[in-house]
């Protein structure tokens, strides 16, 4: 079944699935079959932002008064960011375009996809403005191991699925001898299987790994250092919310069946592999903690807390796809962080602003019913 | 409960030991918020499902469909108005 550009099959794309129907003949969106890929298309359009108008001026000055310990932090963390945004800008594209059936989702992946586009190219912006040489920054993701190991770690699902389609669709379903692989079963069943897993992937990748990385890009600008790094984060995480936002749709839709029967068999059939990758990722992620904060810790951040802020992400995001959480952290280790994620353009009421109203606030825990029974509006 | 509260205009939300009564103007987060807890946001506009918490018991409604997936039995507090007494506890 190999990939046609302008599918000539006249059907209903209200009743295909989102992935492994028919490919995307004509894009119309006048309907669609699930409309949040329509809104998320929207509203990532509507955040369309670039880098340059962010000024970096200060924050080179900031970067050449940092402790060298700090720079570590600050370089190795960017170095991430770069590694996880350069994985985004393509794989999304690369592995869901050749089996989508949708045009709003098909659409969806290349806004999704573009956007990180944007997010690599700030990180050039940023790379210029901090250090004289930018190579020495780039040339590093690829050698340095620790940086390397999360390399494998993110790509492993896409590269797999990718690999899988590419069977599929040169080969079509059934088994096939494939040099230096011996005998590959093809069947949709496992295509499904890898598909899904590697959605939770992604989820963990931008939903957990990203938000790893803002917390310590924050963190120096909590204490207003780096805050043009800040701004352009911020931008960033503003994307990658919608990008989760999608990840968790597909998910959910897959496993409720109400997209594809077959699908809701298959997560019931992952739900331990996907548990399992959010918990090695969890894992991979407070190592990594070590490792940006071995020659010292920042103030307000350290690898103890950065751990507890994964555990605690990790819960949060498990749950928004129906599966139990697997730590015992239960608060936020790092509460200002969601100061920072907030976007510009939304209100924020203060912790303590004064109450403008008696009638709203907290009640005492002691009050029973009667105290109430005078209260007239 | 019985008191003489417009029972459609103000509610009692019950979260962990304490309680905050809230209005039907605004959604629950803030109100909460300026009652002193510190609870979980990004968006704060129905995208980001950060700010999903357990119902335990009680009604809420969302005057739009937010655009994040709210999975059965959690509200996503910064989008969602009180309809009635309600319950929630942190995820
Ligand atoms: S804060 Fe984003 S959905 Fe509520
Ligand atoms: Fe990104
Ligand atoms: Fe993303």
């Amino acid at each position: 079944m190999s990939y046609s550009t302008f599918n000539r099959k006249q059907f209903d794309s209200l009743q295909e699935p989102m992935f492994f129907g028919e490919n995307v003949n004509v894009a119309r969106y006048d309907q669609q079959k699930h409309p949040i890929f329509e809104k998320l298309i929207e509203k990532q359009l509507s955040f369309f932002w670039r880098p340059e108008e962010v000024d970096l001026s200060t924050d080179r000055k900031d970067y050449l008064k940092l402790e060298p310990h700090e720079q570590h932090i600050f370089l190795s963390n960017l170095k991430y960011q770069t590694l996880l945004d350069s994985v985004q800008g393509r794989s999304p594209n690369v592995a869901l375009l050749p089996i989508v059936s949708l045009p709003e989702l098909e659409t969806w992946i290349e806004t999704w996809s573009f956007s990180e586009t944007i997010h690599s190219r700030s990180y050039t912006h940023i790379i210029r403005n901090i250090v004289n040489d930018p190579s020495k920054v780039f040339d590093d993701i690829v050698v340095n191991e620790e940086i390397t190991k999360r390399a494998d770690s993110v790509s492993r699902y896409y590269d797999e699925l990718i690999e899988k389609v590419s069977l599929y669709n040169t080969l079509g379903l059934g088994k096939h001898h494939v040099p230096g692989k011996g005998e590959v079963d093809v069947t949709l069943r496992s295509l499904k299987r890898t598909l899904y897993l590697t959605i939770a992937s992604v989820n963990v990748l931008e939903a957990i790994r990203f938000y790893v990385s803002f917390a310590c890009s924050f963190a120096f600008a909590e204490r207003t250092l780096m805050e043009g790094n800040a701004k352009i984060i911020k931008l960033i995480a503003r994307d990658e919310a919608l990008h989760l936002n999608g990840t968790q749709h597909m998910l959910n839709l897959m496993a409720s069946g109400r997209d594809d029967p077959e699908m809701a068999e298959v997560a019931q059939e992952c739900r331990d592999d996907v548990i399992r990758i959010f918990v090695e990722a969890a894992q991979q992620e407070r190592d990594w903690a070590s490792y940006l904060f071995k020659d010292g810790s920042m103030i307000g951040l350290n690898a103890q807390i950065l751990s507890q802020y994964v555990e605690y992400i990790t819960n949060i995001r498990m749950q928004a796809i129906g599966l139990e959480p697997q730590f015992a952290t239960k608060n936020n280790p790092i509460p200002w962080i969601n100061a920072w994620l907030v976007s510009d353009n939304v209100q924020v009421a203060p912790q303590e602003a004064e109450i403008s109203s008696y009638l709203v606030g907290q009640i005492d825990n002691d009050l029973d019913e009667a105290d109430f029974d005078d209260f007239d509006l | 409960m019985t008191s003489t509260f417009k029972e459609d205009s103000l509610h009692r939300v019950k979260i962990g030991a304490k309680e905050v009564l809230v209005t039907e103007e605004e959604p629950l987060l803030p109100q909460l918020e300026r009652s002193g807890l510190v609870l979980e946001y990004q968006c704060r506009e129905g995208y980001c499902s950060s700010c999903a918490l357990k119902l335990v018991w009680g009604k809420v409604y969302y005057p739009e469909e937010p655009m994040a997936w709210v999975q059965g039995g959690h509200v996503l507090s910064c989008c969602a108005y009180a309809k009635s007494d309600i319950e929630i506890a942190s995820l």
